[in-house]
């Protein structure tokens, strides 16, 4: 089964092993390996990035490390792709162009 | 735990033996190359803030030239710079190493310089040369932690197997140098809990304070992550931070060092972890912890790196399997072996360790091999510190 790694045990998070396409049944591990659940990704998600294990609601606290990590910008579901598109940073914020190619 | 290094005269112990060609400002930077051209052990540096770069740079240049790997010094100077080549020489000579300067201007230009700077140079090769190396406790090693072209896998395995190391180092009674000011943006609760006591729990929140309004001064986009970060998986700062501190490991922080125009604050005797202020970027953090007396950087990278530094080796570790694959003439230590599942966070940060007391005893990093000799300096810019009203 492909995995996906869950640092903490207060995350709702976990990060992707490998690539997982779109209806992977993954194995959530702890980083002591043990299997924790079992979730399928509602979309595909690239290796090293995140998905949900369980719903966050839109303005709740997206954890990772045991810790916050930014807050949910819209409503997340169990096994939904997490990154730039639907959480955001208490902080700082990403900017919009890194670099503004010529036309 | 002993390593076999270079005994310099104010007790500090170098792991190279490296005659640095400083030239003050970069308008003498191509004399200072063609006098450090052809000697071996010899590398030439600068600064690119002109001749008056303010005290942050003098800081820096007279910190560098006291690190332990410095052999001996020789200083390049046009003549008219407002930071003269014979005042940091006096600051740097105060560490008791071979230190002379030249002025271009005085000795009647390029040809005489390259000349009389080549001679100077041979007399100080002769004296360092033949120095052999000693056996010294690894409690005179200061090792620097920096990331860089970071992905998740660098909080998920690079940064926590160095994590192992930067524990492993302290126990054993050596030092440990974070520069991360603004990975530290989202981080400060776990590195608050870590603080030795309340006056360094407060440098702490004000270090990385000050760090993020720097940053994010309205009116101005700052890009603070890179696309790569995204790319690779990494949301938001606070993500990222919270990676990039695992590699600090888990021991009490002593203290934050001071990196300012007032003061450049070494790592003291004694060992332990210690924060420092700067800045995030690379090659220009490298120099700072460099002149706060670290002999060598571990470099963690998810995205993969090619560069080193002109004075202190650097160990690059890779926490992405698929960057070791494709780089592995760059990478010293593959510890994406963490994300494959064939090995633990422990036994990739104790394979660090080995190479760190290696790399200590003179083995040659694959940066070294290849020759990368990168030296750039970083200056707060007093006019944001003022308006932010961040001047110490």
């Amino acid at each position: 089964m492909k995995r996906a790694l869950m640092m903490n045990e207060k995350d709702n998070v976990a990060t992707a092993l490998e690539n997982l396409d779109e209806g992977t049944l993954t194995g959530v591990i702890l980083p002591s390996q043990e299997l924790l659940k079992e979730v399928t990704t509602l979309q595909a998600i690239p290796s090293g990035h995140k998905l949900a294990i369980i719903d966050i609601k839109k303005g709740d606290n997206v954890m990772k490390y045991g810790e916050i990590i930014g807050k949910a910008s819209q409503n997340i579901e169990l096994g939904d792709y997490v990154h730039v598109h639907n959480v955001t940073s208490n902080r700082m914020q990403m900017p919009e162009v890194w670099y503004r190619e010529e036309e | 735990m002993k390593f076999y290094g270079y005994e310099r005269p104010d007790g500090s112990v170098g792991i190279r033996n490296i005659l640095l060609v400083m030239s003050v400002a970069d308008c003498s930077e191509p004399v200072a190359r063609m006098i450090a051209n052809g000697t071996d052990g010899a590398v030439a540096i600068t600064q690119h803030y002109g001749c008056i770069p303010g005290q942050m740079v003098a800081n820096t240049l007279i910190g560098v030239g006291e690190n332990p790997n410095v052999a001996a010094v020789l200083l390049v100077g046009m003549g008219c710079e407002g930071m003269p080549a014979h005042a940091l020489g006096k600051m740097i000579k105060r560490s008791g190493k071979p230190v002379e300067w030249i002025s271009i201007q005085d000795i009647g230009g390029t040809q005489n310089a390259v000349t009389k700077g080549k001679q100077i140079l041979k007399g100080m090769s002769e004296k360092v040369v033949g120095l052999k190396r000693k056996e010294f406790d690894v409690g005179k090693l200061i090792v620097g932690v920096k990331c860089g072209g970071s992905d998740t896998s660098s909080g998920l395995a690079g940064n926590p197997a160095v994590g192992v190391l930067s524990d492993t180092l302290v126990d054993a009674g050596g030092a440990v140098i974070m520069m991360e000011p603004i990975e530290a943006v989202g981080a400060e609760e776990p590195l608050a809990a870590r603080a030795l006591n309340e006056e360094v729990k407060k440098k702490i929140y004000k270090m990385i304070g000050d760090e993020e309004k720097r940053w994010s001064v309205p009116g101005a986009q700052m890009e603070f992550m890179c696309k790569g970060n995204v790319e690779g998986g990494l949301t938001t700062i606070e993500e990222k931070s919270l990676g990039a501190i695992h590699k600090s490991g888990s021991r009490p922080i002593m203290g934050v060092l001071e990196n300012s125009d007032r003061l450049l604050e070494k790592v003291p005797e004694g060992g332990g972890v210690y924060l420092q202020d700067g800045t995030h970027m690379e090659p220009m953090a490298m120099s700072f912890m460099a002149a706060a007396g670290a002999q060598m950087v571990i470099f963690v990278t998810g995205c993969g790196g090619t560069f080193g530094h002109a004075i202190v080796p650097f160990i690059k570790v890779t926490g992405n399997p698929e960057t070791y694959r494709r780089m592995p003439q760059d990478m010293d230590i593959n510890a994406g072996t963490i994300i494959t599942g064939e090995e633990s966070v422990d036994s990739v940060g104790h394979r660090i360790f080995e190479e760190v007391m290696k790399v200590a005893s003179g083995k040659a990093t694959l940066g070294e091999t290849l020759g990368y000799d990168n030296f750039s300096v970083f200056r707060a810019d007093p006019r944001l510190e003022a308006l932010l009203n961040l001047s110490k």
